[in-house]
């Protein structure tokens, strides 16, 4: 009696076991590289710079996070902040996604109790790292779930690397994507387990991990209209099964009443028009499930009466249900949706309604080099990726290809999105590179094991050469294997693991394999290993130089080393030294967050931007004549206001740039201010040739007060590359009390209100009649020079 | 389709005859799940209607209360649908553990009611 | 190395005569130097706003005398009065930062420049840093004293040689007739100002007048002139028609600062003279004839006005609690209902007075006042009032702003944070919602029971 032996490679039960059990343990250990891997590739920043939050989103999350820390979770959960959107404070219990701050606040406390002394600011940095190991891990599984261990291992690793998801996630951007993305693939993995499974269990974690995602940001609704896309796809391709009901019901139900306990949802979980579609598709699959169970109870002949007798009186209630939900839903002006999902879905409604929803550059369309920058090779392994997966079709493979669908889309409209588009683009690329490497060694397993077959024949075996289970699909990857690649450190021994766990299994007796002529699968498997070279390079390029730059310290190389412009933190840190600890400033919502979190004053208005009314104010104010602002700050009980002037040394990003942005959003609630009064021709311009309200409004003259002096006399812009108009001019209504080093953040003073109203204006006796306290107020300024050496120019950018 | 009344009206009657039939040969405990499932939409509707006749001004109380009935409603279909003898796919799971399943879903669901409703 | 004196005869090495008298000698010097150090700290009190040292510039000595009886007042009521010639050389305000005097008179009409380091500047820095003025001009004013009251918001008549003329309302006397010599009674209707004695007699001008721009809050006219008034040269023809006419003439104003610093401008050097004070006035075209005219009282009551000795208020003691505690919390929620109380007195000249008053109005201001309610007083100084908390949350203030004729401004604001509801702050059961908690439990009894029967039946 013949031992039952694997044919391709000839192997006992026993032995695969074994087999088994070691390409289980290797799996393992690769995983927990990759997991290093995806940690150690987003240290640059911390190795370049410091361990410092970068940007202006995070420093909000970490003051958040502080305050949690300290004060407990139920100060938190009520917490109204007085120091921002002064006058009118800001709930931010109830507008703050909580599950990053919870999440690294709960970490840094048992950290604590561990007796670990990791301060928040170190635990709130390397947040994003760490959760971006478990984002790789929770690809590997959910690929695991649609194709198998192999892609599993080659998504998990592409993921790791991928230039999109580390702009996001580097250690010190503490932002909400850093944790939702790993939330957003681990509730996918869960429902697709959940199909595959049927089982209640997996529901229930589904419908919690989805609660996770929830917590965390604002793109939930990704989730809750995908999933409902996909259910109705299986539906009506005839893929509906009784697991459909139960991936889907029970996260319509629990989903819903867990995503209104967050306070920031809170009844847009049923009143919005985001959350209709997954409604609308509940009861259709009840409709569905309904109907399968009467066909199934019933015969033929009386389900076809059943039916026709259902459609007609099920048509009259459906069409009167449907006539009172448009009568609801068109009521409202934006038809339920809200302002931001209303600009994904018509990319030119920010532009048009809503100018700071259009001002912010994450909300830009992408151009086509930042897809090539951001995923690199994946952007021409995802079509290959989506062909494996339709052949053959399963649940989960159709869900991944819906899912990638929807994320091109949406990539296109919005920069931001990019970042929901790479864990699809991983999914795919890893499941085409696997089925290829696939094909590739099972030619060279197949042609080594001819070369053993002819060695044995002479011994008098009597295998059969060729018996082995065809694997259909992978004929169509055989064309498009022109550009793959691959991981070297893996075993022949993965695909064997494989080839058995593989349900689809249509085995004849007598087939021949599909395999490529060796030297051609040789050749082949040398240029994908070039090629995984190659992004692995890109990304490690990208890691380091592109996303890396905290954007609160800036460096430039010049000819005699780098310089490094730390001037931001230097304001702040001035403010927080010289100012009363109640004084408000005021400044363009960009640095808001940051003001608050480091300088520790009261803010006017944050990048929160949730009150347009007050932003414009601002923007009105420094759109206006001196007087006209002073009066407008002096309402708001402003004290200092604060500008960021790149044009000594080149910083293109600075207020001046922003300010048509300014006017338009004043404009928008002023009618005062019109744009068309601060172009000339149509042209912005700051020059000789600019017009005299923008030469008289307040950023001009806050940002270029003393610029002559600089450099001689000439007021030369480095950014906007001209000599500026007015030169020469005083400040009435405010006094500068401090301008950093490279002169890239001004703070000014409100002078208080005169003394005595002067009477009509008399002869000038003496030169003194002007206000004395001009004479004082440079004596506050930084000493640090401020000439720069001639020809030395800071490149940014 | 066009049938006229009266042939209609017998096949409405041979349908549900054969419906009532059909259903009276599903087992005991199938059931039970069933008069559970009517239970809890019957309570759903209830509430419904006692909010369209008084407001939603809790309206959380209103969420949590019809949800807890429709979430209990879809939990006992998903364990009828696993308990069912006639799904072939889920012939290889033990009611048992589809119980367990079904029990601590239901847990989580009450619990977060709980939470939703004050 | 200093050693501390012990108690004598305990130490043995005091037992040498000469380290008992250096060690008496150290105990004396101690003594004095802290009782000295508590005479010091006295006398630059901040409680007593009524300042003591006034300096006097003159133009010429001769103003002394012809006007002892007002400087005679002043002393009288305790002011040190320093006299100097406007070009002394030894004119100084300030030294190393500290002022050396609390006051400043000038009767400087003619003067074009002062000795010293007095100037323009250094005058409006002494107003601006809280020190009271009385300024005097006269026909021939000098251009230093035409600025110094053009910054204070004060406009003479631009033409020099133009002096108030009033052909009907005119002192009556012996020897001129060119009317320049005005017995001018409108006065300002203000207890604080002018004192609580009405002024019966008219006061006695000469010289020139100005105007105040209407749309300036900081400046009042005390004595105005008659509808019949003109500024304009009596000596030639007027060839255009005068710029300033009738009660728009002020003869007599005060500036009262942001920083409560107070200025009397007054267009004539003779209203403060001995004889004007001294001497029967008769206003022309009424038959009254008084024997003195209203001078001495007139600047009298407004030279203690000028000096803080009225009409000067300090707020202190500003409390806020909610109703029923006494702790000031640091952040108030909506709908609370809470106390605010603050304490005002008004110096008397010697001592501080409880403030009395019906108009003291307090705001819960955020950006526009959300409450406005006046405050009722206990007749000894403290003002109360008690209101809820809109139902709006944001940081308010609590403002009181008070500006009354005469009186320095009040101006006190005191920030406070004002929260929502927390979560477990809202009614704990509702009654419209019972049916739906009935619902949720029943939902949970029926899964608990069905479970039994579920599993227990065959």
């Amino acid at each position: 009696m013949a031992v039952p032996v694997d044919h391709l490679t000839k192997q006992t039960p026993a032995s695969s076991t074994l087999r088994l059990a070691f390409g289980n343990v290797l799996a393992f250990f690769i995983l927990l590289l990759i997991g290093v891997l995806a940690f150690s590739i987003r240290l640059f920043s911390v190795i370049k710079y410091e361990s410092v939050i970068h940007e202006f989103d995070p420093y909000f999350n970490y003051r958040v996070t502080q305050f949690l820390t300290k004060n407990g979770i139920y100060d938190f959960w009520n917490w109204f902040d007085d120091r921002t959107w002064y006058p009118l404070g800001r709930v931010i219990g109830g507008t703050v996604y909580p599950g990053l701050t919870l999440t690294a606040g709960t970490i840094w406390k048992v950290l604590q109790s561990f007796n670990i002394p990791l301060s928040v600011e170190t635990v709130c940095v390397f947040t994003a790292p760490v959760f971006s190991a478990f984002a790789a891990w929770a690809t590997y599984l959910l690929t695991k779930e649609v194709k198998g261990t192999g892609a599993g291992l080659t998504a998990a690793v592409l993921l790791a690397m991928v230039p999109s998801y580390i702009s996001r996630s580097v250690a010190g951007s503490y932002d909400n994507e850093a944790v939702a993305i790993f939330a957003l693939i681990f509730t996918f993995y869960l429902y697709v387990k959940t199909l595959n499974t049927g089982s209640l269990f997996y529901a229930t974690l589904n419908s919690i991990s989805y609660f996770y995602m929830v917590c965390s940001w604002g793109g939930y609704t990704f989730i809750i209209n995908l999933i409902p896309m996909h259910v109705l796809l299986c539906i009506v391709t005839g893929r509906y099964s009784s697991r459909l009901y139960i991936a889907y019901a029970p996260l319509v139900v629990l989903g819903t009443l867990l995503a209104a306990l967050v306070p920031v949802v809170g009844f847009n979980a049923v009143m919005t028009s985001e959350h209709f579609a997954s409604f609308l598709v509940f009861i259709v699959i009840h409709v569905v499930a309904l109907a399968y169970y009467i066909k199934g109870i019933l015969s033929p002949k009386m389900f076809k009466v059943a039916a026709t007798l259902v459609v007609s009186v099920g048509l009259v209630i459906c069409c009167a249900v449907v006539a009172v939900l448009v009568a609801v839903v068109a009521s409202s002006p934006t038809k339920g949706w809200s302002g931001r999902s209303l600009s994904l879905l018509d990319p030119t409604y920010a532009s048009k309604y809503i100018p700071i929803i259009a001002s912010v550059s994450e909300h830009q369309p992408p151009t086509w080099p930042s897809y090539f920058m951001d995923l690199n090779v994946l952007a021409f392994l995802v079509p290959a990726g989506i062909i494996a997966c339709f052949a053959p079709l399963s649940d989960a493979s159709s869900f991944v290809i819906l899912y990638l669908v929807m994320s091109v889309y949406f990539s296109g409209v919005m920069v931001r999105l990019m970042l929901v588009l790479a864990p699809a683009a991983c999914i795919m690329s890893g499941i085409a590179l696997s089925e290829a490497f696939d094909v590739l060694t099972r030619s060279i397993k197949f042609y080594i094991s001819n070369l053993s077959e002819s060695l044995q024949i002479d011994a008098g075996d009597s295998v059969p050469a060729n018996n082995v289970s065809p694997q259909n699909e992978v004929l169509k990857n055989e064309k498009k294997e022109d550009t793959l690649k691959e991981r070297p450190s893996r075993k022949n021994k993965k695909k064997e693991k494989e080839n058995i766990e593989k349900p689809s299994v249509k085995s004849k007796t007598e087939k021949r394999p599909l395999v490529l002529p060796v030297e051609a699968s040789f050749f082949a498997l040398f240029l994908t290993v070039l090629l995984g070279g190659f992004y692995v390079v890109h990304s490690v390029w990208a890691a380091a130089e592109a996303y890396s730059a905290p954007s609160i310290v800036l460096t430039s190389h010049s000819h005699d080393g780098l310089h490094v412009f730390d001037d931001f933190r230097e304001a702040y840190a001035w403010l927080s030294h010289n100012t009363e600890v109640d004084d408000k400033v005021a400044s363009w919502w960009d640095y808001g967050y940051q003001t608050t979190a480091m300088a520790n004053r009261t803010v006017i208005v944050d990048n929160n931007t949730w009150n347009n009314t007050h932003i414009a104010t601002v923007g009105t104010a420094m759109s206006s004549p001196e007087k006209a602002a002073w009066e407008i700050f002096n309402s708001l009980d402003v004290k200092y206001v604060l500008v960021v002037f790149g044009g000594l040394v080149g910083y293109p990003s600075d207020d001046i740039n922003k300010f048509l942005w300014m006017v338009r959003i004043g404009g928008g609630v002023f009618p005062h201010i019109k744009e068309p009064d601060y172009l000339r021709d149509g042209q912005y311009r700051i020059d000789s040739q600019a017009t005299p309200t923008m030469l008289n409004s307040l950023m001009y003259k806050l940002s270029y007060f003393r610029f002559v002096e600089t450099d001689g006399g000439k007021g030369y812009d480095r950014v906007r590359r001209t000599e500026i108009g007015k030169k020469h001019f005083k400040l009435t209504h405010f006094e500068e009390v401090f301008t950093t080093h490279h002169w890239m953040v001004r703070i000014y003073k409100l002078k208080p209100q005169r003394n005595r109203i002067r009477g009509k204006a008399k002869k000038s006796k003496s030169a003194k009649n002007q206000n004395p306290e001009i004479g004082h107020s440079l004596s506050k300024r930084s000493t640090g020079s401020w000439l720069t050496e001639s020809g030395w120019s800071y490149g940014f950018g | 389709m066009g049938k006229s009344p009266v042939t209609s009206k017998d096949d409405a009657q041979a349908l549900f005859h054969s419906l009532r039939s059909a259903y009276s040969a599903t087992p005991t405990n199938l059931k039970i799940i069933d008069l559970y499932v009517l239970f809890a939409v019957f309570t759903a509707l209830i509430q419904v209607g006692y909010m369209a006749i008084v407001g939603s001004f809790p309206f959380n109380s209103f969420l949590s209360g019809v949800l807890s009935c429709v979430g209990t409603a879809v939990l006992a279909v998903c364990l009828r649908i696993q308990v069912n003898k006639e799904n072939k796919e889920f012939s290889d799971l033990p009611p048992e553990r589809a119980f367990a399943d079904f029990v601590l879903c239901n847990l989580v669901l009450h619990l977060v009611i709980m939470n939703f409703l004050g | 190395m200093f050693k501390v004196p012990t108690l004598l005869g305990s130490d043995p090495t005091l037992k040498n005569p000469k380290t008992k008298t250096m060690a008496k000698f150290s105990i004396a010097i101690v003594f004095t130097s802290i009782s000295l150090l508590i005479a010091l700290t006295h006398s630059f009190s901040i409680e007593k706003p009524t300042d003591r040292r006034i300096l006097v510039l003159l133009d010429d000595l001769a103003l002394k005398s012809s006007h002892s009886i007002f400087f005679n007042s002043l002393q009288a009521r305790g002011f040190e009065l320093d006299f100097k010639l406007s070009d002394d050389p030894k004119i100084a305000l300030q030294r190393y930062g500290q002022h050396l005097y609390d006051g400043l008179v000038l009767f400087t009409p003619t003067t074009e420049r002062f000795g010293g380091s007095l100037d323009v500047a250094a005058i409006l820095d002494f107003v601006d840093s809280g020190k009271d003025l009385i300024v005097a001009a006269d026909a021939s004013a000098s251009d230093l004293i035409r600025n110094i009251a053009a910054e204070c918001g004060v406009d003479f008549d631009e033409d020099p040689s133009a002096v108030v003329i009033d052909h009907g309302s005119y002192a009556v006397s012996g020897s001129e007739g060119d009317h320049t010599l005005i017995a001018a009674d409108d006065f300002i209707q203000s207890d604080v100002l002018l004192g609580s004695t009405i002024i019966k007699a008219p006061v006695l001008f000469k010289g020139i007048g100005h105007s105040l721009n209407p749309a300036n809050s900081l400046v009042l006219k005390v004595l105005s002139a008659s509808p019949s008034a003109y500024s304009a040269n009596p000596k030639s023809k007027l060839s255009t028609p005068p710029s300033l006419t009738g009660s728009s003439i002020s003869l007599v104003s005060v500036v009262q600062a942001r920083n409560n610093a107070r200025v009397v401008f007054s267009g004539s050097l003779d209203l403060f003279s001995n004889k004007f004070f001294k001497s029967p006035v008769q206003k022309a075209g009424s038959s009254n004839k008084y024997a003195k005219s209203g001078n001495e009282q007139f600047v009298t009551e407004l030279s203690k006005w000028v000096f803080h000795e009225r009409g000067h208020l300090k707020a202190v003691n500003v409390r806020h609690h909610r109703v029923g505690e006494t702790d000031e919390p640091a952040i108030y929620r909506i709908n609370d209902d809470l106390q605010y109380s603050v304490e005002i007195y008004e110096w008397s000249g010697s001592s501080w007075e409880p403030y009395i008053a019906n108009d003291v109005q307090i705001q819960f201001y955020m950006m526009s006042p959300y409450v406005l309610k006046t405050m009722s007083t206990n007749k000894k100084g403290l003002y109360h009032a008690s209101f809820k908390v809109p139902d709006v949350y944001g940081v308010f203030q609590f403002k009181v702003e008070y500006q009354r004729l005469g009186y320095t401004s009040l101006s006190l604001a005191k920030q406070i944070p004002v929260r929502p509801f927390r979560h477990n702050e809202y009614e704990r059961f509702i009654p419209t919602a019972f049916p739906y908690y009935g619902a949720s439990f029943s939902t949970m009894a029926a899964f608990f029971i069905f479970s039994f029967v579920y599993l227990y039946s065959k």
